[in-house]
């Protein structure tokens, strides 16, 4: 008996130790691109032209990230990319911003006020989360061009707020789904009319779902590429496309240390979002589809 | 002055018709019960009352005001739900005010109402919790503040203990009984515990399948149910219902009962002129468990008390009482008995039937007979 438990134990041992290293070994298999990003990004370009990718810097300088965010040659301007970080940013927060509070509204729409047709107009919408990005670049310049949008931030702005309102949608209505009606009544009952219900009862029980939003919209929105380089040009570009330009500028010598810098740069507020609220995300997206 | 009235109320939802004519009226003052098994349409007729659902056709008025197009906020009702629907992102003092700032009542004045109503329902340790951090009972409590505090014209209960455990349902089943003698309020109520309506009420309306069954004072639907379906629902254990011939036994007409043994009786029923053109043909007789007894708890005064020995199948003990079971014309009947009266299994007992109250129902029709 006793040795059976032993080996009985000894072999789940065994697995757990299998588990473990496999999983150790996949973490740093998919971390290994963002530690020599740091690492180059700490060297001076004489010590990256040595060749060890992997090495630690012998001697550690800030200067490739000093000269990524201020005076790095982007197209024909040299002043790093900080402005451009500054356009995502005025580009994103008004894009989540509208988009979530949109989506907000029409989830409670769509769950509480249903009209005729309903579910057409949000079977529609979840159609519009499937519609790839190109197939709209034309048109929507045409659009933007109507509206003397192109080239603009706000542009961009529209355009995401569009592309986004699907998705936000989405997520509200599932969560609204299962909020329950019986409140919404006792408002009603109370005097509270449609707006005064959305903004007194509704909106702040959605904690968990407007943290969901935002995480998506905001990472989708900032690491936007497609949107970016074909609606805003020059200075109103976005980050991403100033990286983009500043890697790919072919005059002189390629300063690895400052890409991979800048790159950092671009990466980090999706970085710190997912760290902050990525609990309240799986939370708050399993809440969604268990309830909806 | 008529509180709520409710003039051939129909509601449809396309073809099918789930309330078909209601007619009610109550006066100021009044607890109406609706009753009724599920799916009888009492819920839908509250929330036509509130004016969350619309009305196919039809008059609804409060006070003598034709409120069927009137938005809910201004019918001046309050809601208790069966959930209780509080605001989970409210404190309870929020909770019961919401609808008085809604109102755009001054803050002050608001305080004071809250106050008054919380010290009523003694919930005023409770004001800066929020709901999820209350218990069943005290969430009960505070989804009647928040109705009590807006002093509407009428109260409307949507089964509102039938999410709380047995014991504190009877306790807030007294306390709401007690708050309807001290405010006087208007109240309609819908449940479908038949205790409940029994004990609440000043009128019960009974419904079934979207027709209203009978409409009157608790005590009227026990002793003069219109129908068979009344009979049943009303009452626990139910009026034993035993199809029965009617017979005159001289002046009086009398209905014969055989026993298990074989033994046959006849019972008369009162001389009510409506029997007289039912002599000699078959009808359904309306007897409650506590009119089948010992003859130590039989009504004294009653005039029409008969007794036969009858055979006991089965006895089934509350503690208070003992249920007996007996065969009356092949149907099993429930007598109500003292404990003490030594009713045994298998054994006979002199048992006393008191025919003062009993019914008798039409049997293709179902509906009483006079």
């Amino acid at each position: 008996m006793a040795s059976a438990v032993e080996t009985g134990a000894q072999s789940g041992r065994f697995w757990r130790v299998l588990i473990y290293v496999t999983l150790i070994v996949f973490a740093a298999f998919y971390l290994l691109p963002l530690f020599v990003m740091l690492v180059t990004s700490f060297k001076s370009l004489d010590e990256i032209r040595q060749g060890n990718m992997l090495a630690l810097p012998l001697q550690w300088t800030i200067e490739p990230w000093l000269s990524a965010w201020g005076s790095a040659c982007v197209g024909l301007t040299c002043e790093g990319i900080h402005g451009y970080v500054g356009n995502s940013i005025k580009m994103v927060i008004p894009s989540v911003l509208i988009s979530t509070l949109l989506g907000a509204l029409n989830g409670y729409v769509l769950t509480k006020w249903r009209f005729p047709g309903h579910r057409w107009v949000f079977g529609l919408m979840l159609f519009g989360c499937f519609i790839p990005f190109q197939i709209v670049l034309i048109p929507m310049s045409q659009v933007l061009g109507l509206f003397g949008l192109a080239g603009t931030t706000a542009g961009l702005v529209l355009v995401h707020v569009t592309y986004g309102i699907g998705f936000t949608t989405l997520f509200f209505r599932n969560y609204y789904e299962a909020f329950p009606n019986e409140l919404v009544r006792a408002a009603m009952i109370d005097g509270a009319g449609f707006f005064r219900i959305f903004w007194r009862i509704l909106l702040p029980s959605s904690g968990p779902i407007i943290v969901v939003t935002v995480i998506w919209q905001f990472t989708n929105v900032w690491n936007d590429f497609l949107f970016g380089a074909s609606f805003a040009a020059g200075q109103s570009a976005p980050m991403t496309v100033a990286l983009n330009n500043l890697v790919s500028s072919s005059t002189g010598v390629k300063e690895y240390n400052v890409h991979m810098a800048a790159a950092m740069i671009a990466a980090l507020p999706t970085l710190l979002v997912y760290i902050l609220a990525g609990r309240y995300f799986v939370r708050g997206l399993m809440a969604g589809s268990v309830k909806g | 002055m008529s509180s709520l009235s409710i003039r051939d109320v129909r509601k449809a939802y396309g073809p099918t018709e789930v309330l078909k004519g209601i007619d009610i009226d109550i006066d100021s003052g009044d607890f109406l019960v609706l009753v009724g098994p599920s799916g009888c349409g009492k819920s839908t007729l509250l929330n036509m009352i509130a004016g969350l659902d619309s009305i196919t056709s039809g008059e609804i008025r409060i006070e003598e005001q034709l409120v069927n197009d009137t938005h809910p906020s201004e019918r001046d009702i309050a809601m208790v739900f069966q959930s209780y629907a509080l605001y989970p992102n409210m404190n309870v003092e929020k909770n019961i005010s919401f609808g008085l700032e809604m109102r755009k009542m001054p803050r002050k004045q608001r305080r004071e109402r809250v106050a008054e109503v919380a010290r009523m329902l003694q919930i005023e340790p409770l004001l800066k919790r929020k709901p999820s951090q209350l218990s069943g009972g005290q969430r009960q409590r505070v989804a009647m503040g928040r109705a009590l505090v807006r002093e509407p014209k009428i109260f409307l209960f949507d089964e509102p203990l039938s999410n709380l455990d047995a014991k504190l349902r009877v306790d807030m089943r007294t306390e709401i009984k007690k708050l309807h003698q001290r405010l006087g309020s208007t109240i309609v109520y819908v449940t479908h515990d038949q205790i409940e309506a029994m004990t609440l009420a000043t009128k019960i309306a009974i419904m079934k399948s979207g027709v209203l069954q009978q409409l009157g004072a608790p005590g009227e639907l026990y002793n003069q149910p219109a129908n068979m379906f009344v009979a049943g629902f009303m009452g626990s254990p139910s009026m034993n219902l035993v199809p029965a011939e009617l017979v005159a036994s001289g002046d009086e007409p009398a209905v014969r009962v055989t026993l298990k043994d074989g033994d046959s009786m006849l019972l008369p029923v009162g001389d009510n002129p409506a029997y007289r053109d039912w002599v000699g043909k078959p009808v359904i007789l309306g007897l409650r468990p506590e009119n089948i007894t010992d003859e130590g708890s039989a009504e004294q005064d009653s005039p029409l008390l008969f007794q036969g020995e009858c055979l006991i199948d089965v006895t089934e003990p509350t503690g208070a009482d003992v249920f007996a079971i007996i065969e009356l014309n092949g149907r099993e009947v429930v007598g109500r008995m003292r404990s003490s009266c030594g009713a045994k299994a298998g054994e006979k007992l002199p048992v006393v039937f008191n025919m003062r109250h009993a019914v008798l129902f039409d049997p293709q029709t179902e509906n009483r007979i006079g």
